[in-house]
């Protein structure tokens, strides 16, 4: 019995994983670029949420199309705030960029707080609930598709990096700050940009997770630590070591979840946190910036 | 009497090798100048010897004990300080309280630690700064200031690593006229320099570095006639 | 200096004033007192040293549970209780610090380490049905019995987090002119020039994480002996790190009056928000998170940084 447990408990980790991703690419991407750790990228996915059940519970639309709206919503909305609040600071120490952000953090948290009250809220659209059997394991097609989407959005923002020249000069910005400005590349630009694409990151990732999470003020505090852990994990900057980091975070995550009991599953992904911090702080895959 | 036995130390970062099996020999009361074309490797010996970066061969001997792997601070209360190529004051003390950090190295004593640390400011010219906050001071101040800092710490021998650079030539004048009043001092210098003229007057014997690896070493007008030296700078001659 | 007499007048004001204030009153000073204290103890290790720590959650909440628990099981006195607590929290720190220390973790991921150090604490407690799990404990505080730190009215209560607070700041003063605060302003300021100068960086960081953690302890104490229940979200939640390290940082961090500073300007704020908007939770975060933000941006050595200073005379 424990093997299906297992599996179902892998499945269902393994397909939350590639959000994950998602969410901790966004968060590196920042990271490379600014050079800062965003405490607020949980809250913008907060409202990213919040926005996606308004859309669905006021308008009928779906959690998926409303990607279509908040993904460039958000992209404008991170755009803003980077120009507003970060870029005036961005010559502060960087404690004080971190302290920050956890500002911004404390005060979207709570502004939804004041606004919606801290009701847990649903968005359950006709399928929310469909799921089939796949050797033994039950698959739910939220999570199913929330993986596929996070995972096609992954790979659309790698081929942007790799094929676009705002792609090009963003990781050029992020390998190499100086030369970047030398060749002519519009910095300040690019900074507010590539907090834009960390902010849609967690705007798509929102909207996918809303059909079969909850939306409330605190909910983008528990993806915020994963992040962390994943970007930890995967490497500082490193994006693609995100997206495989989000995988193994999601998978040891759920298995902790069926062999502790309680809520001592937030354990493993804090011990993993540590454990890489203090071991291996340029990620599992290298190539990120270590501390 | 040998204060430092540098013996064929080599730093590997991955597949660089910056250091390659440098040896090098300072006595108490010795002004030495290690020169060479940028990217020599100068400044990695000196985060060798500091306890910065611990060779990947070979050993250091400060004093007849092996210091590889002790960490800075250890080294120096050993009795081996340094300065930094960039500047590095603490820009939020004063500059007494910066000296004073160097000077609680020989003492617990807070009282003393401040008499210490403005005897060596008087010292270095810098009595009248006593109370400016670091991030005021010029940099031909601050390079005084790191001096005074490690002077402070009472060392046997001290690493300078460009002081000079970038400053004009008169306080180019004011930094030769300390080294020779801190070596009046007994305190041996190991001095890293790319200002030629002020090298060559201070050392009593040079040691050129290119490629991580001793080309030449003597008086200053050995070195500075040896082919090799001139050709490390230049490239070859035609 | 201007700033220390009027410190001192404060002082006196607040020791003298409080007996004739209504007790609503009364609360928010002891608020304000217990905030300012938990900044003063946090800007030990994040003011002096340099190392902002986002779990002193973890030592709060180790402070609180052990008293509580050698309280609740073995009758022993908080009083003693809270000296336990304070040096299990130190030894907690001892380990995280030198974890974090050895292996070279600075600036951002200490933060980080250190809030996901004290999240493992909560959700142990949360977990654990031998400390309460999240139910939490109760302390029965209906009799007064001072020996046992429990008081009848809220007076005394203040008086003992005053001398709380007032001793952060003195303990903070000693600091500053001791060989361990120039050492730690030193690592502060620059680590790697720190070390170069002789100064053993691991070893001054541990003795500030030793007694930051010491001194968060024992407000773990007084908050479970004063509102005489805890559980793991209050005592080793966020909330509770965030709350000591704001109120240095809008005061000044690296000052000894600015944690109470920050205090006597926050507490407020948070005070009337709450008051203005009834009903709605979250309105004096809310202003937290902005007051960062424009502390941050404008005022980045907090409100004392803003205090028009007289040249420095040399220091007694």
């Amino acid at each position: 019995m424990t093997g299906d447990l297992l599996l179902q408990a892998a499945v269902s980790g393994f397909l939350l994983g590639g959000v994950y991703g998602l969410v901790a690419g966004g968060l590196s991407l920042i990271f490379g670029v600014l050079r800062i750790i965003n405490f607020a990228h949980g809250a913008v996915m907060m409202l990213a949420m919040y926005a996606t059940y308004w859309l669905f519970t006021l308008l009928g639309v779906d959690p998926y199309l409303s990607i279509l709206i908040t993904g460039p919503a958000f992209f404008a909305f991170g755009m803003l705030v980077q120009r507003i609040v970060i870029e005036p600071n961005r010559f502060a120490a960087e404690h004080n960029q971190l302290l920050l952000t956890l500002g911004l953090a404390l005060f979207l948290e709570n502004l939804a707080l004041v606004l919606w009250q801290g009701d847990f809220r649903t968005v359950r659209p006709a399928y929310a609930a469909a799921s089939f059997v796949l050797a033994d394991a039950l698959v739910e097609v939220p999570r199913l598709i929330a993986c596929a989407g996070a995972v096609v959005m992954a790979l659309a923002l790698f081929a942007f990096l790799r094929l676009t020249d705002v792609g090009k000069a963003i990781r050029a910005l992020s390998e190499e700050p100086e030369g970047a400005m030398l060749m002519g590349i519009d910095v300040r630009r690019i900074r507010a940009v590539a907090f834009g694409i960390g902010a849609a990151c967690v705007a798509v990732a929102g909207a996918l997770v809303a059909p079969f999470f909850y939306v409330a003020p605190d909910v983008g505090e528990s993806f915020n630590i994963v992040a962390f852990v994943v970007v930890v994990l995967g490497g500082m900057g490193n994006f693609v070591g995100a997206l495989a980091g989000g995988f193994i975070v999601g998978l040891a995550e759920s298995l902790g979840a069926t062999l502790l009991p309680g809520s001592l599953k937030q354990l493993v992904v804090f011990a993993l946190f540590v454990l890489v911090l203090l071991f291996r702080p340029a990620g599992l895959f290298g190539g990120g910036h270590g501390r | 009497m040998s204060l430092l036995q540098v013996d064929g130390i080599t730093k590997r970062f991955g597949g660089l090798t910056a250091v390659n099996r440098f040896r090098l020999d300072v006595s108490a009361g010795e002004i030495v100048g290690l020169i060479g074309p940028n990217g020599a490797g100068k400044t990695t010996v000196f985060h060798l010897l500091s306890g910065f970066h611990v060779p990947t061969g070979g050993d250091i001997r400060f004093k007849g004990v092996s210091v590889v792997g002790a960490k800075p601070h250890e080294i120096c209360r050993r009795g081996l300080a340094r300065t930094f190529q960039i500047v590095q004051p603490f820009v939020n003390l004063t500059a007494l309280e910066n000296v004073m950090v160097g000077a609680f190295n020989r003492t617990e004593d807070v009282a003393v630690a401040r008499e210490r640390a403005a005897e060596v400011l008087e010292f270095v010219g810098l009595g009248r700064r006593r109370d400016v906050p670091a991030r005021q001071l010029t940099l031909s101040d601050r390079k005084r200031l790191e001096m005074a800092r490690g002077l402070a710490t009472g060392p046997e021998l001290l690493l300078l690593d460009e002081v000079m650079s970038g400053l004009n030539p008169t306080e180019i004048e004011t930094i030769i006229a300390l080294i020779r009043r801190i070596h009046a001092r007994g305190i041996a210098l190991l001095i890293i320099e790319h200002v030629m003229r002020a090298i060559m007057a201070l050392s009593q014997r040079i040691v050129v570095l290119h490629h991580g690896e001793t080309i030449a070493e003597g008086p200053p007008d050995a070195v500075a006639r040896d082919p090799r030296v001139i050709e490390a700078y230049l490239g070859s001659v035609p | 200096m201007a700033a220390d007499a009027g410190a001192g007048l404060v002082l006196a004001l607040l020791v003298v004033v409080p007996p004739f204030l209504p007790p609503y009153f009364l609360e928010i000073l002891i608020s304000m007192m217990l905030f300012g204290y938990l900044g003063a103890a946090w800007n030990i290790l994040g003011g002096y040293a340099g190392q902002f720590s986002f779990g002193h959650a973890a030592y709060f909440g180790i402070g609180a549970y052990t008293s509580t628990l050698l309280f609740l099981r073995l009758g022993i006195t908080p009083w003693l209780g809270m000296v336990a607590g304070g040096a299990l929290a130190a030894a907690f720190g001892l380990f995280a610090g030198y974890l974090s220390f050895r292996y070279g973790l600075r600036g951002p991921y200490f933060s980080l380490v250190t809030l996901a150090f004290a999240e493992m604490l909560r959700v142990v407690a949360v977990n654990s049905k031998a400390v309460g799990a999240s139910l939490g404990l109760v302390i029965p505080t209906r009799t007064p019995a001072p020996g046992d730190f429990v008081f009848a009215g809220k007076l005394p209560y203040y008086y003992v987090i005053l001398a709380m607070a007032v001793g952060a700041v003195w303990i903070t003063r000693r600091l500053e002119t001791s060989k361990l605060g120039y050492s730690l302003r030193a690592i502060r300021e620059n680590e790697d020039a720190a070390e170069a100068a002789g100064v053993d960086a691991l070893g001054m960081k541990l003795r500030a994480m030793a007694l930051s953690s010491f001194l968060t302890a024992l407000g773990g104490t007084f908050y479970a002996q004063y509102f005489a229940y805890i559980d793991p979200t209050i005592t080793f939640g966020p909330a509770v790190s965030i709350q000591g390290m704001l109120q240095a940082i809008v005061g000044g961090a690296g000052t000894a009056l600015g944690p109470l500073l920050g205090s006597f300007v926050l507490t407020p704020i948070s005070e009337l928000s709450r008051a203005a908007i009834r009903g709605r939770a979250g309105v004096d975060v809310m202003l937290y998170g902005l007051v960062l933000m424009l502390v941050i941006s404008f005022l980045p050595h907090g409100l004392m940084g803003a205090l028009p200073r007289r040249p420095r005379r040399p220091q007694p």
